[in-house]
């Protein structure tokens, strides 16, 4: 698992830094990423370049992405 | 896995841009009438000045709030435009027809270029409220919508108060009601669709791109009520010609000065202190608003005549800088999503996109082109400098929005594409 804390980074720099990751994940890799709301526009670029994510809000303020190149890895269980 | 919204909302980089384009041509275009024609520009009522308020509220303002609504409605409102591309070409032209026609009535005195230019603005901004404001009823609901609903209606009334205006100017007969109309032109136009869109993508992007905290709800709960009150009221006053109308200024004037206030807080309070120039372009904007919410209470208690054109120009130059600070951030952005949407792997950072040096030369233009224009209203050569510094301005801007369009076709054509894992 890919640790990507963004939560402080000002905008765009955490799409950035996601899809800089992305690109760089092999296998079963996942990215977790904590961001401060729900990053909208970086979904669009996985799911264009076959990836796939899990998108889950714990408040407001703070989200949860979990990105993937697999596609038979299940996201939901990378969650806890 | 998705909350409600759905994907491939952003609109194609073609629609966004082709306003921006726009904007730094009818920026020249302004520069050249105020180089070559100070006195005039700065004369009330003179058809000169006229042109180029218009040229400025319409070619320049209102054609990069179009292109930002076209990014913004898709984005933010969750519901995307109908035939977006098809849409923003027809929008797009009308208005660009419409700028031309009316700067050219008031510039050349041709009476039929006003009927023209009714038709055509009349058409695109009537068009476009029209296809927009349904989409923001309805769906999702937050306080940045709302101020883009009010935005929509004032400027749809702007444009009916226009075409009513532009119809006098054509037959050369002014109603009894003229000053009344013109007045609430200038008040729904300047402050319901200028004031209140720049309001709501405050309210966005302040805590989403400067990582600060966000506006409190009472304020951005109220800020629309109270100004969509206060502009309600100040119509039915100004056509009922009853006494105290400038009450209702005094009120938005708070409310603005409040917004300049709680802003210029948010972005001190930033967590990251990381230089950008749209922070420059953000914190001169507040304090021009300053400048021409003072100068207009200035100019309601004493009538000093310099006062009205310091507030015009404060209020423009507000405007313009909160705008130049978005395109320096929006472009990059939409440069890099629509080539990292396109499987392009070496698309480069939004960093490189519009360097850094080049965004600075625009913010130092700018600058140099407010301090002149609002010195220009004591000391007329230093009108004239500002009209060579906007050029300035309105060149680079030129250059840098072309050139980070180049580097994305250039990208788009020969980066190097994505690889899915097998």
């Amino acid at each position: 698992m890919i640790l990507l804390d963004t939560r402080e980074f000002d905008h765009p720099v955490p799409l950035e830094m996601a899809v800089d990751a992305f690109k760089k994940l092999t296998g079963d890799e996942v990215i977790h990423m904590i961001h401060r709301r729900e990053p909208i526009p970086l979904f669009e670029i996985i799911v264009k370049n076959g990836g796939r994510y899990l998108s889950v809000m714990e408040t407001e303020t703070l989200w949860h992405i979990y990105i993937t190149r697999s596609s038979t890895l299940e996201l939901e269980h990378t969650h806890v | 896995m998705y909350n409600g919204l759905s994907l491939d909302q952003a609109p194609p980089i073609s629609v966004v841009l082709r306003f921006f384009l726009t904007v730094p041509v009818f920026g020249l275009l302004l520069a050249l009438i105020v180089f070559f024609n100070p006195h005039a520009v700065l004369t009330p009522t003179h058809p000169l000045s006229l042109a180029a308020i218009h040229l400025m509220f319409l070619g320049v303002i209102s054609m990069s709030m179009f292109g930002a609504l076209f990014q913004m409605q898709s984005v933010l409102g969750g519901r995307p435009i109908p035939s977006v591309l098809g849409n923003a070409v027809v929008i797009h032209l009308f208005l660009v027809i419409g700028v031309l026609s009316l700067s050219g009535a008031f510039v050349f005195g041709i009476p039929e270029l006003f009927v023209i230019a009714s038709i055509f603005l009349g058409g695109s901004i009537l068009y476009s409220a029209n296809l927009i404001l349904p989409l923001l009823f309805g769906g999702t609901s937050h306080d940045t919508l709302r101020g883009m609903r009010l935005a929509l209606i004032a400027l749809s009334l702007t444009a009916v108060l226009g075409i009513v205006m532009a119809s006098e100017y054509a037959n050369l007969s002014f109603s009894a009601f003229h000053d009344a109309i013109r007045s609430a032109h200038y008040s729904l136009g300047l402050i319901g669709w200028i004031a209140v869109l720049i309001v709501a993508v405050a309210f966005q992007v302040i805590e989403m791109f400067y990582v600060s905290t966000p506006y409190s709800s009472w304020c951005k709960r109220n800020a629309f009520r109270v100004i969509a009150v206060s502009l309600f009221l100040k119509i039915i006053w100004l056509f009922t010609a009853l006494p105290y109308v400038w009450v209702f200024d005094l009120v938005i004037g708070a409310l603005l000065i409040g917004f300049v206030v709680t802003t210029a807080k948010r972005l001190k309070m930033r967590k990251r202190r990381v230089s950008d120039v749209s922070i420059w372009f953000w914190s001169l904007g507040i304090m021009l608003l300053s400048l021409a919410v003072a100068a207009h209470i200035l100019f309601l208690g004493a009538a000093y005549p310099q006062s009205q054109s310091i507030s015009l120009i404060a209020f423009a130059l507000f405007a313009l800088a909160v705008i130049l600070g978005m395109m320096g951030k929006i472009v990059p952005f939409l440069v890099w999503f629509h080539l990292n949407s396109s499987g392009i792997m070496d698309a480069p950072i939004m960093s490189n996109i519009i360097p850094q040096s080049r965004a600075k030369g625009v913010f130092t233009l700018f600058l140099l082109t407010s301090l002149s224009a609002l010195g220009g209203v004591f000391l007329i050569e230093l009108f004239v400098l500002s009209g060579l510094t906007a050029m300035g301005m309105f060149a680079l801007l030129l250059i840098n929005l072309v050139k980070a369009l180049q580097l994305y076709r250039y990208t788009l054509t020969h980066g190097k594409r994505f690889e899915p894992l097998s």
